[in-house]
């Protein structure tokens, strides 16, 4: 990943621009660049799975990303509160590639045989059952800021590889003199990552 | 948003609302809970968006325990002006960026400019002119010339970055699935070059098996540009390579108790399991995979780099 410096000095040189930057944020492209925060940590690195999307009230919207084993990672989000409400529900759902047992119905042709035994030129169909394993994706919800106060920021280990969501869905802004008469505004999840350090002696 | 059959337009909304929050506790897996929040309802109008890690994030992980580069396992960059067609120059630009950030990162100095020169030329040919620049360049070369690694890394990264946002940015969604297929696959052969002999207990082994999750991944990305006519081949044969990685045994225990950083551990503890045989297996569709993405369109053989 880039190095912490030259993604904070790539920043700061785009925070100087920020004027500049706020036309460029009208497709939601840089959003997260612009909205979210660094952590204070500095050992962890800007994560090039970062993205920035527009979101529609009431629309779930889907970051698909891969989390690798033996990294820490911070998951922050920024929104435009005056469109999307002030909190977004937020979860993280692991992706699963699981086996199942399927029985399926399969439909042969046989020939009909005449009482000697020989072809009559005719065919039936002769329906069997086979059984198969086929693999699909299972969902585990692995956290929810439902249960965490809204929580918009969550660090965590990996020890193992995964496919992860993070889930967004936008309440919608409350009547008041900010409401936007929207209903699309722009989301920004930053990832962050690190080597998971050890600590203690 | 860049891609509007996901994302539906948006109008311009400029706010700042800090990340703020909470840290949280661990909580347990839940399965059986709605598939996406709001529900099934909602579910049926979903947006799903896909990034991929960069090359650097697993060549960062495997560089401490793979050894030296070899710069003859990269794909010759004198055979960059050899693919003619559109999937073949995707690809191979895949290949050639992966085989860029390889080279960065095992301080095959030399080679970053060769491959960044071969990325930026191909670059030209997908529709991502815009992201490589002559200052770029300029930097690349005073950063070799005095040996700053780290500088060379970080200038290799950027540069995939940029081109792989360029290709999100202008839709060029089975662009960007052909190259990130050529990007794995070469992922994929660089580290499994970096094995001398097969042994299941090995760390770099067992970062093998997990690049299960990322074919899966790539694949679910794939997934809506199959259809797609020079798409489709080369999804087949990366399903066929994740039949591979379906049979391996994968098992998953509870995690205990928070990490080494004390951080929360989010999910199971997962262990993919490769015996010498499906290592052999994955290793050889691997290699046939890659040959096919390489060979030169002219068919005219090249020697590898020596």
């Amino acid at each position: 990943m880039m190095q912490p410096l030259f993604i904070r000095t790539t920043l700061l040189v785009s925070a100087l621009a920020g004027s500049i930057g706020l036309s460029a944020q009208s497709d939601c492209t840089d959003y997260h660049k612009f909205n979210c925060e660094r952590s204070p940590d500095t050992r962890f690195s800007l994560n090039g799975q970062s993205k920035s999307a527009s979101v529609q009230v009431g629309v779930p919207t889907e970051l698909n990303i891969i989390v690798y084993k033996g990294q820490d990672y911070r998951i922050s989000l920024a929104h435009d509160a005056r469109i999307l409400g002030d909190n977004l529900s937020i979860r993280l759902v692991e992706k699963v590639r699981e086996p199942k047992a399927v029985e399926e119905t399969v439909t042969e042709k046989q020939a009909v045989l005449d009482a000697e035994g020989n072809p009559t030129g005719q065919e039936k169909d002769l329906v069997r059952s086979e059984k198969k394993t086929v693999y699909e994706d299972v969902r585990k919800v692995l956290w929810d800021n439902g249960e965490h106060d809204m929580a918009s920021e969550i660090e965590f280990s990996a020890t193992s590889s995964k496919r992860l969501i993070v889930e967004v869905m936008a309440p919608g802004a409350t009547e008041g003199k900010n409401k936007k008469d929207v209903d699309i505004g722009c989301v920004g999840i930053l990832i962050e990552h690190m080597a998971t350090p050890n600590i203690g002696f | 948003m860049t891609r509007p059959h996901f994302v539906i337009l948006a109008s311009l909304a400029v706010g700042l609302t800090a990340c703020g929050g909470g840290g949280g506790e661990e909580q347990p897996a839940g399965q059986g809970q709605e598939l996406v929040i709001g529900g099934d309802d909602a579910a049926a109008m979903a947006s799903s968006l896909y990034q991929m890690p960069t090359p650097n994030e697993l060549f960062a992980i495997v560089r401490d325990m793979a050894g030296e580069g070899q710069k003859r396992m990269m794909n010759p960059a004198s055979n960059v002006d050899r693919y003619a067609s559109l999937p073949a120059r995707a690809l191979n630009f895949g290949v050639y960026a992966t085989d860029l950030v390889y080279a960065s990162y095992f301080n095959l100095n030399v080679e970053v400019v060769r491959y960044y020169l071969a990325v930026k030329k191909l670059g030209e040919k997908v529709g991502v002119q815009g992201a490589f620049n002559d200052n770029d360049f300029v930097r690349l070369e005073a950063n070799l010339t005095r040996g700053n690694n780290d500088s060379l890394e970080a200038i290799s990264n950027e540069a995939y970055y940029k081109a792989y946002s360029k290709l999100q940015q202008e839709d060029m969604g089975p662009t960007l699935a052909l190259v990130l297929a050529g990007g794995w696959v070469e992922s994929m052969h660089l580290v499994m070059h970096q094995i001398i002999s097969f042994d299941p207990a090995s760390p770099l082994t067992s970062r093998v098996a997990e690049q299960k999750v990322s074919l899966e991944h790539l694949l679910d990305l794939m997934e809506q540009y199959k259809e797609d006519p020079n798409v489709r081949p080369w999804h087949e044969r990366l399903a066929a390579i994740r039949d591979i990685f379906d049979h391996l045994e994968t098992k998953r225990v509870p995690h205990d108790g928070k990490s080494s950083s004390g951080r929360m551990v989010l999910g199971d503890d997962v262990q993919v399991n490769l015996t010498a045989e499906q290592y052999d297996q994955l290793y050889k569709a691997v290699e046939q995979l890659r040959e096919e993405i390489v060979r030169p369109e002219d068919q005219a053989s090249v020697k590898p780099n020596a």
